[in-house]
């Protein structure tokens, strides 16, 4: 036939085997490779499991470790709880294989091991040979705890010192020298072809005032500030250069953007508004539990020991417990059933629902009389009380008065003080038949309202309890339901639940406050464990047991060293009264002192927020050198993104150091990162926040050889080479070789992280009435402490080094589980009284209208710098939904990188209601338009019924720009963006300025100055 | 059976550790151990009321054996359930090969790669399975996948490598909520015989006849099997997954 | 999809895990390929085995069809294992309860069978070919086998017919056995596949007709065989259909419940069902000018029935909600599978009409039969 067909057809032939062939490849790479077309795993029946790290002899019981392998334990810091951990690692490869929790740590072990045992039997303990065939001690890391170590491998470490190329925030960096680095930052220079820019050792300057003519705002070297995450067991030594050594008071850590609403609202009853004590409820032995604002199993800190806990109370236990949430998670359990349940709240409205469950109480007399009464410790102790209060101690209420808002003390009604007046000699008063009466060791009378007769003539006076009963009365309990969302019926059940169980019921919060109206509701919600009296008792709630400190222990100070300077001055963060400011004095002098150019928060610790806003604003001054230090208030602090680019200008803030492994979205906008070691390669001591009723500390220890690089005396980069270094160039005190005093004055050397971390560690073991015993050879060959056996033997003397080797063996030390209680009472109870009125919060005036704010608590509406509602700026009317953040159960704030949790939740849709989702036309799956405003961000709907009407919840955790969300160049290497790393939304890039301030400043509670990112009013469409 | 399946404690390196055929007793009371002819026979009590969801037992399993990209041994499923117009709430739901005893994906092996040990663990041959997925269709759990790196048919060993040396399964170690308990079934003094007696328990699709090892304390029925619902969102970018996720080598 | 409760649920998953479809599409194209081999082979007969002169032009095209398909099948059916190099194992140890190691049996013998009956009946074709001077005949002289004798044909044509209904019964039984997936778990299944096989290979067939006889008689006949293939293949979906919605089977039930109410599924179904009607209705109105139009619809007809099965099957979970990513699921490399798959397919079809005398093919000499054409018809 004709050739042309005969073309076309082999052609086709030609054609249809090539596409065989393409499709078939795979197969024939497969079958020419023969009997494993995949890859060979280690074994037929288990793959490419783990070898076992040790083997227990079915017949001895005993246990043979696999030598290849170590299991130390050591601390996670996957988020902030910071859990005694087991690590096992591949000794050959420095490589951690898995993780999970240390026996003798109760951050992961409940009931934990006692601490006697030796490092074999808590091996065993976790065994199958151990009690309950393993499980009653089983210790366990979180889901994130078991996906960090992927941390250590995360391509985008930082693993040498960058400098940046171009403007700041531009993604491009250069890798420099430790000792470059090290010249740069402490000698300054024209460092970026921008200008000169001042180093830290010209910043160093104690005379100079920093502003001209305010010395109450310290020397210049108060320009040097420091922003840091949380105590991550290595403060201590950031702190001494810091404050000791260089002469800055600026410190700050993350609370105002954490909890910190919820921390100063426990402050205010605990009386410490800089350390803000808070209480948790004792799980296991209390009946009931209204957990408001805080979702125990879903986050928190101690995260697992919470979900542990409360798991087993609801179903092993006597626990029944409510959590009051916007939004339901994981914290409530369906299989449970009634005893664990949800209660829907409009976000940020706690105070009213706190307020409505005190008026019932009040209105149905459920207040604990016998306790309240009390008002002292001695009356206290005297009625078998583990606590007390300021309930029957008279205030004084006359508008005008001097004292206002303040106690009617003995000196004010004549008595003979044996001290300074108001002082703590000064006796608070009581009512009695016979007008006030300082306080004795009997009960007092709880309500008086009345006109008492003082030095300076009748003063109207009321006792705390009068006010706040005054204060929950001030609205119906429908008028509190409605501005809730709780029915009324729910409001009376939980109050009455509440009040069923004698001192077995407690209530508890956390991130829930971080609204506007935050300290308030915060305050609110834990008065009601007061008028319950349940601190200190078993079933009630406990404060921690505190812990074993490092700094200071019989071996070595290293609190105090000779040279050590004072640092002077106001804070940036204008934490303290406004009225001690040359600007008041100023303004007074002139007439008029109120308001002040900004915000100050007398009743506030350190506030990270305040801090971005004074170093945008020069106000009250400006930094000149900012370190942040594995912090990322760029990605945490909602609204901040309103500033950035201020932060930015070199101008602004010109030198900005960040000391951390990641590229976050904080260390992105620095000039200098200093790589830093991720956990497992790190040292520190830390202690629990909550939650933990006897004493305890967490050990951390480089378990593996730290991937830094070394610096030219072989030292790995990290946080605490870049402190010694700098502080050897400059000369401070408190480094170098004469640097930390032992027990009998001799100077030890601090030249390396062993010299200071071996020497607290020192100061653990030796504490208290027994050291911890000596380590055995055993011990240090199962925990591979033998590891830096080197280096305890070199570093502290003889008689130490073993006890101190048990610290690192153990993970730790820690009391033993038997010390929580004695009898029905907590065993470290807490002493000062709870204060139903706080008279530093009662008396002092906002800087910025001059008014006062109520002692007690209250159900306050949410209110910007100046005084007027957030509500009239923003109507409901344009602004019908409140927009909200609720921890992942998975992820944190920086765990993005680790890989293994992307892949069981990959992104974080926003949440919304059925009846919202229906109003707006959209559908499970729909892109919306949330907009605040604050900004606007799009993303997927994902429509439920477990969330209140009206508001949108978004996960935190996603949305990311750092870690390699974008392309980051480092010389000539672009690391690319991994679109993963990116995924999902953040609710902080929608967050607001408060538009009331003339320094811009992001929306903050008025008393606590903490970042709002609960109940953003805002308006939602479907795209 | 053959020396390979008893081959992965070659890996153990130098450490010599005797008869490994009898380490799975190592945890076992006196009751059974006493019994010369005791054999035993594992399974797991998964109590939902302590499940609080945190995924240790996922990850923790992913890090144990090496679970490849894209495919669980375990998992835990979140529900939100709104029962006859109550209250919406929350069920985590913990998900793992139920190691029958009658398992639908063994006599459909057609090379007898799966197979049941001698403590009732269901496993795999990886170097018999022929990689047909026979198996993973006649799970009714998915509770198997194809492994993308070795090409074998892949699931939950119930962590063999570690229960025959007396220690306890990755995911039931790590269990923050204590939901996941472990043991030997014919021992009527472990922990997890002790929770069966206790508890009113179930496993998931009971029609199925499968006899699983797994059981559940307060499984709902509505959830017990396949779940009419709404499917958890997920984006549609799963990056790098995709990437390895081919059949590539 | 909803399942029926004593009470009303409503039920959101939160986290779920996605299951990949663990049958790739090499299998769809497996199950296709031998369905339509086995079912032409089966076709074949009646003009080859069973005596009937007038058969012989749509044998010739069912054998053609059942060549082809039946030896891409199994590379298809190897490429679908992940360890395709251990495929001997099948032999070394067969595992008696699996339907899938008796496949591995039979379907070499099928494939066996097939093509020792496709020589025979070639083989007086090869031998004349062989015995003419021209470039190839050494070729045919060796297919040949140096005679020309096939009595043997009819014999080797029952046990291929034999083999071919054990291929039915055991693909059928591999896939409806499984419990786990109520999709396939349908008693009804096996006779689908037979139905649609017959289906597509009837399409192939007409394809076939169009571009090589191009013979309006046979093409109408194979029309109305299609209409009947067709009308069976309506009338056992309607049947499960009925049996799954009046509940009077459960298992039915199960199925239709587990695919009901999500919208894909629904456009599935009355694609399916169009796909169906459409050549149908063709096929009995113009049955001698819709041959392209109803065999390419009759291919994917068949085709689209098993993907659906196993990839929308296996889209189906077993304990999750939802669907996982249907009917798609397995990216490029998938498609590629079905493309090469084809590529073979059409490679095997042109090399089977450019070197076999298929068109002399006619029954086999035993005495009892005619004699094939006595002129070559080459095309090389
Ligand atoms: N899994 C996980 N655990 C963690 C962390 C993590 O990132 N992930 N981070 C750790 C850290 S740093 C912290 S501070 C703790 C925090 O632990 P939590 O305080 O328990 O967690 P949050 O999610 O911040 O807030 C608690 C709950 O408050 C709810 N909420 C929001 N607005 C309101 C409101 O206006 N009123 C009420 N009543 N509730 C509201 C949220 O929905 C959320 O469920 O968790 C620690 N543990
Ligand atoms: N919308 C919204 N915003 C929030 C929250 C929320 O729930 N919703 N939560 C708030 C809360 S509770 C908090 S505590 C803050 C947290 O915010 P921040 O305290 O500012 O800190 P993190 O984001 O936790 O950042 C700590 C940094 O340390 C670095 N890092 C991580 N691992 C290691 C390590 O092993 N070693 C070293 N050296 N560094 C490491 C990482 O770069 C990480 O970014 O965010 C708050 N912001
Ligand atoms: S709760 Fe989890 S992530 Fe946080 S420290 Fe503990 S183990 Fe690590
Ligand atoms: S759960 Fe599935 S894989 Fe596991 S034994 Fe049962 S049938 Fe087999
Ligand atoms: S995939 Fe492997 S284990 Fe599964 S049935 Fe096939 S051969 Fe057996
Ligand atoms: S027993 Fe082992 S293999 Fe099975 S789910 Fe648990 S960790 Fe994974
Ligand atoms: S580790 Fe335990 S508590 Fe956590 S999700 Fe898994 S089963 Fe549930
Ligand atoms: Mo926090």
């Amino acid at each position: 036939m004709s050739t042309r067909r005969n073309i076309l057809k082999g052609a086709a032939a030609a054609g249809a085997l090539g596409t065989f062939g393409a499709g078939y490849a795979e197969t024939l790479k497969k079958l020419a490779k023969g009997k494993w077309s995949g890859e060979v795993p280690n074994a037929a029946l288990t793959g490419n499991s783990l070898t076992p790290e040790y083997v227990i002899d079915p017949d001895t019981g005993d246990l043979a470790m696999n030598p290849d392998i170590a299991m130390s334990y050591t601390m996670c810091i996957g988020c902030t709880t910071m859990c005694g951990v087991r690590v096992k690692v591949d000794k050959a490869q420095n490589k951690v294989l898995r993780v999970t929790g240390n026996p003798y740590s109760p951050m992961s072990t409940d009931p934990f091991i006692p601490y006697e045992a030796s490092v074999k039997d808590s091996f065993l303990a976790m065994a199958q040979t151990g009690k309950g065939d393993g499980l009653t001690n089983r210790s366990t890391a979180c889901g994130r705890g078991n996906a960090v170590l992927q941390q250590v491998d995360n391509p985008r470490r930082v693993l040498k010192p960058l400098k940046r190329v171009g403007p700041r925030g531009s993604g491009k960096w250069q890798t420099i020298s430790f000792e470059q680095l090290i010249e740069e930052v402490v000698e300054g220079g024209d460092l970026f072809g921008e200008g000169r820019v001042a180093g830290l050792r010209e910043i160093r300057d104690l005379k100079t005032p920093i502003k001209n003519g305010a010395p109450e705002l310290g020397p210049r070297a108060n320009g040097l500030v420091v922003m840091n995450c949380v105590d991550d067991g290595r403060d201590n030594l950031l702190l001494r250069w810091l404050k000791q050594s260089y002469g800055s008071t600026n410190f700050t850590r993350h609370g105002s953007y954490c909890g910190g609403a919820y921390r100063s609202g426990s402050g205010a009853m605990f009386g410490d508004f800089k350390k803000m004590p808070h209480a948790k409820p004792d799980f296991l032995e209390a009946e009931f539990v209204m957990f408001v604002g805080t979702a125990p199993g879903n986050a928190g800190n101690p995260f697992k020991r919470v979900g542990n806990l409360i798991a087993k109370a609801r179903s092993d236990g006597k626990l029944d417990y409510v959590v009051v949430d916007p939004v339901l998670n994981n914290a409530q359990n369906g299989p449970s059933g009634d005893r664990s349940r949800w209660v829907p709240i409009k976000p940020g409205t706690d105070g009213a629902l706190a307020m409505a469950i005190i008026g019932w109480m009040f209105d149905h007399d459920r207040i604990n009389h016998a306790y309240l009464a009390q008002p002292s410790a001695a009356a206290a102790e005297a009625a078998g009380e583990p606590s007390w209060t300021n309930a029957t101690h008279l205030v004084i209420v006359e508008e005008g008065h001097p004292r206002y808002g303040r106690f009617l003390r003995g000196s004010d009604i004549g008595l003979a003080v044996e001290g300074d007046a108001y002082s703590d000699v000064d006796p608070f008063l009581i009512a009695s038949e016979a007008g006030p009466v300082p306080v004795g060791a009997e009960a007092a009378p709880l309500f008086f309202d009345g006109v008492v007769a003082t030095a300076k003539g009748p003063v109207a006076v009321k006792t705390s309890l009068t006010l706040l009963r005054e204060a929950a009365a001030s609205r119906t309990l429908m008028e509190y339901s409605e501005a809730c969302g709780i029915p009324v019926e729910t409001i009376e059940g939980l109050a009455t639940e509440l009040t069923s169980h004698g001192r077995k019921a407690a209530v508890n919060s956390h991130g829930g406050m971080m609204s506007g109206s935050g300290f308030y509701n915060a305050y609110a919600l834990m008065m009601i464990n007061t008028l319950i009296g349940n601190l200190n008792w078993k079933g009630g709630t406990m404060i921690a047991g505190g812990w074993f400190p490092d700094n200071k222990g019989p071996a070595y100070d290293l609190a105090k060293f000779p040279g050590m300077v004072t640092p002077k001055g106001l804070p940036i963060g204008r934490n303290v009264p406004y009225e001690k400011t040359s600007e008041f004095k100023a303004k007074k002098a002139a007439g008029q002192a109120y308001p002040a150019d900004g915000p100050w928060y007398p009743n506030a610790p350190g506030l990270a927020t305040e801090w971005i806003s004074s170093m945008v604003n020069h106000y009250p001054y400006g930094a000149e050198a900012l370190i942040f230090r594995n912090t990322n208030p760029i990605y945490g602090v909602p609204g901040i993104s309103h500033v950035v680019d201020r932060l930015k200008d070199p101008k602004v803030v010109p030198l900005i150091i960040s000391v951390d492994p990641f590229i976050n979205e904080s260390s992105a906008i620095s000039d200098y990162i200093v790589p830093d070691s991720v956990m497992y390669e790190t040292w520190g001591f830390t202690k629990p926040w909550g939650g933990v009723a006897t004493k305890a500390t967490t050990a951390r220890w480089p378990v593996i050889e730290p991937k830094m690089e070394k610096n030219a005396e072989g030292q790995r980069v990290g946080l605490e080479t870049f402190l010694i270094a700098t502080a050897k160039r400059m000369d401070l005190p408190g480094f170098g070789d004469q640097a930390i005093p032992d027990a009998d004055g001799t100077l030890h050397p601090l030249n390396r992280a062993e010299d200071w971390y071996l020497r607290g560690a020192a100061n653990v073991a030796m504490i208290g009435k027994t050291p911890v015993p000596e380590a055995t050879d055993e011990d240090l060959e199962l925990s591979n402490v033998a590891r830096i056996r080197a280096d305890l033997e070199a570093v502290l003397k003889p008689e130490e080094w073993r006890r101190a080797a048990t610290i690192y063996a153990k993970g730790g030390r820690y009391e033993n589980i038997e010390r929580s209680y004695q009898g029905d009472k907590a065993t470290y109870a807490f002493g000062a009284p709870m204060l139903v009125w706080n008279e530093g919060l009662g008396s002092f005036r906002r800087a910025t209208t001059g008014t006062r704010m109520p002692g007690s608590p209250t159900w306050f509406e949410a209110e910007f710098a100046d005084g007027s509602k957030v509500a009239d700026h923003y109507p409901a009317a344009d602004w019908p939904v409140k927009v909200m953040s609720f921890k992942s159960p998975l992820q944190n704030s920086y765990s993005v990188g680790a890989k293994a949790l992307l892949r069981i939740i990959a992104s974080n849709p926003v949440v919304l209601g059925r009846a919202l989702a229906e109003a707006h036309g959209i559908a499970n799956g729909d892109m919306v338009r949330l907009t605040t405003p604050g900004g606007s961000l799009e993303s997927v709907a994902v429509v439920r019924d477990g969330i209140a009407p009206d508001t949108v919840a978004i996960e935190h955790g996603y949305g990311h720009k750092g870690f390699g969300a974008q392309d980051i160049m480092i010389d000539d290497d672009i690391w690319p963006a991994d679109p993963r790393l990116a995924t999902g939304v953040l609710l902080n890039d929608m967050g607001m300025v408060d538009p009331t301030r003339a320094n811009t400043g992001v929306w903050v509670d008025p008393v606590s100055g903490t970042a709002v990112r609960q109940g953003l009013p805002a308006r939602i469409e479907r795209i | 059976m053959d020396t390979n399946r008893r081959g992965f404690l070659g890996a153990m390196g130098r450490v010599s550790i005797g008869a490994a055929a009898t380490v799975a007793g190592a945890g076992q009371s006196a009751t059974a151990a006493t019994d010369p002819d005791h054999r035993t026979h594992w399974g797991m009590v998964v109590d939902l009321r302590k499940c609080i969801g945190c995924q240790a037992c996922t990850v923790a399993c992913i890090m144990e054996n090496d679970v490849p990209e894209d495919a669980f041994r375990t998992h835990v499923s979140v529900y939100e359930l709104v029962k006859d117009g109550q209250d919406p709430a929350m069920v985590m739901l913990p998900r793992l090969c139920n190691h029958c005893d009658n398992p639908p994906c063994l006599p459909v092996c057609p090379v007898e790669a799966t197979f049941k040990a001698e403590n009732g663990e269901v496993l795999v041959d990886a170097s018999k399975c022929v990689g047909c997925a026979y198996c993973v269709q006649a799970c009714p759990y998915d509770a198997r996948f194809i492994n993308h790196e070795t090409q074998v048919a892949d699931k939950c060993t119930f962590c063999f490598h570690r229960t025959s040396v007396g220690l306890l399964p990755a995911c039931v170690e790590t269990c923050v909520g204590g939901a996941r308990n472990f043991g030997d079934l014919n021992d009527p003094d472990s922990e997890v015989s002790r929770m069966l007696r206790e508890n009113e328990v179930s496993v998931l699709r009971p029609e199925m006849h499968t006899n699983p090892n797994v059981y559940y304390i307060g499984l709902d029925e509505v959830l017990d099997g396949r779940v009419a619902g709404e499917a958890a969102y997920r984006p549609p970018l799963t990056g790098e997954a995709q990437a390895t996720h081919g059949e590539g080598l | 999809m909803e399942r029926v409760f004593e009470m009303d649920v409503q039920i959101h998953e939160l986290v779920g895990a996605v299951h990949e479809a663990a049958w790739l599409p090499w299998a769809v194209q497996y199950f296709f390929l031998i369905a339509m081999s086995v079912t032409a082979l089966l076709m074949s007969l009646p003009g080859f085995v069973f005596g009937r002169e007038a058969a012989l032009p749509k044998a010739r095209l069912a054998l053609m069809v059942a060549v082809t398909t039946g030896i891409t099948a199994p590379i298809a059916l190897l490429a679908d294992l992940h360890q395709p190099g251990r495929f001997w194992e099948f032999f070394v140890y067969t595992h008696k309860t699996s339907w899938m190691a008796w496949g591995a049996w039979v379907v070499p013998s099928y494939v066996g069978l097939l093509i020792l009956f496709a020589w025979a009946i070639h083989r007086p074709a090869f031998y004349r070919w062989g015995q003419q001077d021209w470039r190839f005949a050494w070729l045919f002289r060796l297919l040949s086998l140096g005679g020309e004798a096939n009595w043997f044909a009819r014999p080797l044509g029952m046990a291929a017919g034999v083999a071919a209904l054990a291929i039915l019964v055991y693909t059928g039984m591999e896939v409806t056995i499984v419990r786990a997936r109520p999709l396939w778990n349908t008693p009804f299944l096996p006779l689908q596949f037979a139905a649609t096989g017959f289906v597509g290979a009837l399409g192939a067939m007409l394809v076939l007709e169009r571009v090589l006889s191009r013979d309006g008689a046979l093409e109408a006949r194979l029309n109305r065989n299609l209409a009947a293939a067709l009308a069976v293949v309506g009338a056992l979906g309607l049947a499960w259909f009925a049996l799954a919605s009046s509940g009077l089977s459960p298992r039915h039930a199960e199925a239709l419940a587990s695919v009901a109410g999500f919208p894909v599924w629904q456009k599935i179904a009355t694609w399916g069902a169009l796909s169906i009607a459409v050549p149908f209705v063709l096929a009995l109105v113009l049955p001698r000018n819709s041959g392209w139009v109803t065999g390419l619809i009759a291919i994917h007809a068949a085709w689209m029935f098993r993907w659906t099965v196993f990839m929308g099957g296996q889209a189906v979970p077993k304990v999750g909600s939802g669907l996982y990513d249907a009917l798609m699921p397995t990216g490029i490399a998938g498609l590629m599978g079905v493309i090469g798959t084809f590529g073979l397919w059409l490679f095997l079809i042109i090399a089977y009409t450019t070197f076999i005398p298929w068109a002399e093919a006619g029954q086999p000499d035993d005495g009892r039969g005619a004699k094939a054409p006595g002129h070559p018809v080459r095309s090389v």
